[in-house]
């Protein structure tokens, strides 16, 4: 889709908004706990408006809790998280948020979906739809839509209210892999146009150094690391400091040292083990 | 080696015209279904013109359409179909509506479930007919209590499915309404009650089915007119084909509401992937 040229293009050129419009996002010491059980332990967070930031980990390590009390869906148990434009004046941001599903409504059609709590007519939600390249399926039910364009309308739903926080809670992660790369590259293009401020929780640790400016980890409901990708955009998968940042990222998650040959111990494959050679000793 | 595009055509069968069923096999389709109950029919009279049905037990489909036919034309059939049809349809609608309000009460509001739910499950197991010799008491023997015993049979497959279909509607649907600022009413008609729609119409479906049973019953505790008394009528004069007739009556006319609600159905959920 995106490769197409003149659509591609089309996103690019679609009139921007009034600049930067996005908001600081203040977490600080924030608890939360379910059952009994912490996921979040004194979590803090700074974001800059207009900023996008990635945040990173294992399964249950509470990045979705994190962003789901920052869309104010859920009630933290301690702490606070406070919102501000550039006059640091504390007040409610506008916000919207994308789900790992779609979470399209299955009886309104597909322009219907994207002009919910729209006010005013169907002529913005048209032009979103544009935006996300589908706007010749306006008319249909969702149910007929693939998963890929189904993601594409929510996104479309999204930015058509021009939140200055977005919300991604692993968008992309029901996606196939080529599907997954053109989403990418379409909420960062948009992204790029808008100027709101980005949140993207994933587990997919290529895909947080492609999009964001910094990218988070998640612990033991901490935050242990805060890395700032100053790669130029649009990053390049294949470059080296990408694949480096990438392992260093990864080996982090995963806790085990980063592989890398030492030159020194020669052919590994000729060593034997000292039971192998036991029989000789 | 490699196959060159001159290799693959040559591998690919030549195209054939796309070829549509012949008529006659369409026309087969239509007409499978009726085979069983024309072949009955055919049997039903055959045997009883042969003398191995006794026309006391089972008049022949001739006699029970010429008795259809008499009564069509001396206007009492069409009276009778229009009492019956009218108490129905206002049982229905009194039924119906209270099952499907208090459905909407107690499935939105967690109060009023547990203050009224325990209630109307208990009524709901006492059997509609047994009340019969009450509802005489209490409304007498005139159109109130048909149209009580009816109701309260229609009111329970109704109010069961508004609420489980308000209860079950996807959490994760509203909790995206809710983030993108609907609230009250507006989350009401947009995500809760389209969610709960597909149920409310089983429900509507089933009573519609119970709506016939329970008016044969209660037209038969003294009426003047329907298609109960029509047959109860006919029963004490052993008039066998009019009863017959109205037996086959009120089985249109349950194929006639069920066909309604099916459209009703086809229209209000051509968005669902399980009914197109």
């Amino acid at each position: 889709m995106l490769n197409d040229r003149t659509e591609h293009r089309e996103v690019q050129t679609t009139a921007s908004e009034a600049g930067r419009i996005g908001v600081r996002v203040n977490v600080q010491g924030v608890w939360k706990s379910y059952s009994g059980r912490d996921v979040l332990k004194a979590a803090d967070l700074h974001i800059e408006p207009g900023e996008f930031v990635a945040v990173v980990g294992r399964s249950g390590c509470g990045k979705s809790t994190l962003l789901r009390l920052v869309a104010g869906l859920e009630s933290s148990d301690g702490g606070e998280i406070r919102f501000s434009g550039e006059d640091g004046i504390s007040r409610k941001a506008d916000t919207r948020i994308m789900f790992q599903d779609s979470r399209l409504l299955p009886w309104k059609r597909v322009l219907d979906n994207v002009a919910l709590g729209l006010p005013g007519g169907v002529g913005k939600a048209e032009q979103a739809l544009q935006n996300v390249g589908l706007k010749e399926r306006g008319r249909e039910w969702p149910a007929v839509l693939s998963g890929g364009q189904r993601q594409r309308v929510a996104l479309a739903r999204a930015l058509v209210h021009d939140p200055e926080l977005l919300l991604l809670d692993e968008p992309l992660g029901a996606l196939d892999a080529l599907t997954r790369i053109e989403m990418q590259q379409l909420i960062e293009s948009l992204w790029q146009q808008r100027g709101f401020t980005a949140v993207l929780v994933t587990h997919d640790v290529q895909e947080a150094i492609a999009l964001a400016d910094r990218v988070v980890l998640i612990e033991d409901g901490r935050i242990t690391l805060d890395e700032r990708i100053t790669l130029p955009r649009p990053r390049a998968r294949g470059h080296a400091a990408f694949a480096q940042l990438e392992e260093f990222i990864l080996s982090r998650v995963l806790k085990h040292p980063a592989s890398r040959p030492d030159g020194a111990l020669g052919d590994v494959s000729l060593h034997k083990t000292v039971n192998q050679v036991a029989w000789a000793v | 080696m490699h196959v060159t595009t001159a290799d693959f055509e040559a591998l690919t069968p030549p195209a054939r015209a796309q070829r549509r069923p012949a008529w006659h096999r369409i026309a087969l389709g239509k007409l499978a279904p009726w085979i069983v109950p024309v072949v009955l029919v055919a049997v039903w009279q055959i045997s009883a013109q042969l003398g191995w049905l006794s026309s006391r037990i089972l008049p022949e489909p001739f006699a029970v359409l010429k008795s259809a036919w008499t009564l069509a034309a001396s206007g009492e059939l069409w009276l009778h179909v229009k009492t019956s049809a009218w108490r129905a349809l206002s049982a229905f609608a009194v039924g119906g509506g209270l099952g499907l309000l208090l459905g909407l009460f107690t499935g939105t509001f967690k109060q009023a479930e547990t203050l009224l739910d325990t209630t109307i499950q208990m009524i709901r197991n006492i059997p509609a007919l047994a009340l019969i010799p009450l509802v005489i008491l209490w409304f007498g023997i005139d159109e109130t209590a048909k149209l009580f015993l009816v109701s309260i049979g229609v009111f329970f497959p109704v109010y069961l499915n508004t609420f489980h279909g308000i209860r079950s509607v996807d959490k994760g649907l509203i909790e995206m309404a809710r983030s993108y600022g609907l609230s009250g009413w507006a989350l009401y008609r947009d995500v809760i009650l389209p969610g709960a729609l597909p149920s409310i119409l089983v429900g509507v479906r089933f009573s519609l089915g119970l709506v016939w049973v329970l008016l044969i019953v209660s037209e038969t505790i003294s009426a003047q007119s329907g298609i109960g008394y029509m047959t109860m009528n006919a029963r004490e004069f052993l008039q066998t084909d009019v009863v017959l007739v109205g037996i086959l009556l009120y089985a249109l006319l349950g194929k006639l509401a069920d066909v309604l609600a099916r459209t009703v159905e086809r229209y209000a959920l051509r968005w669902h992937p399980g009914y197109q």
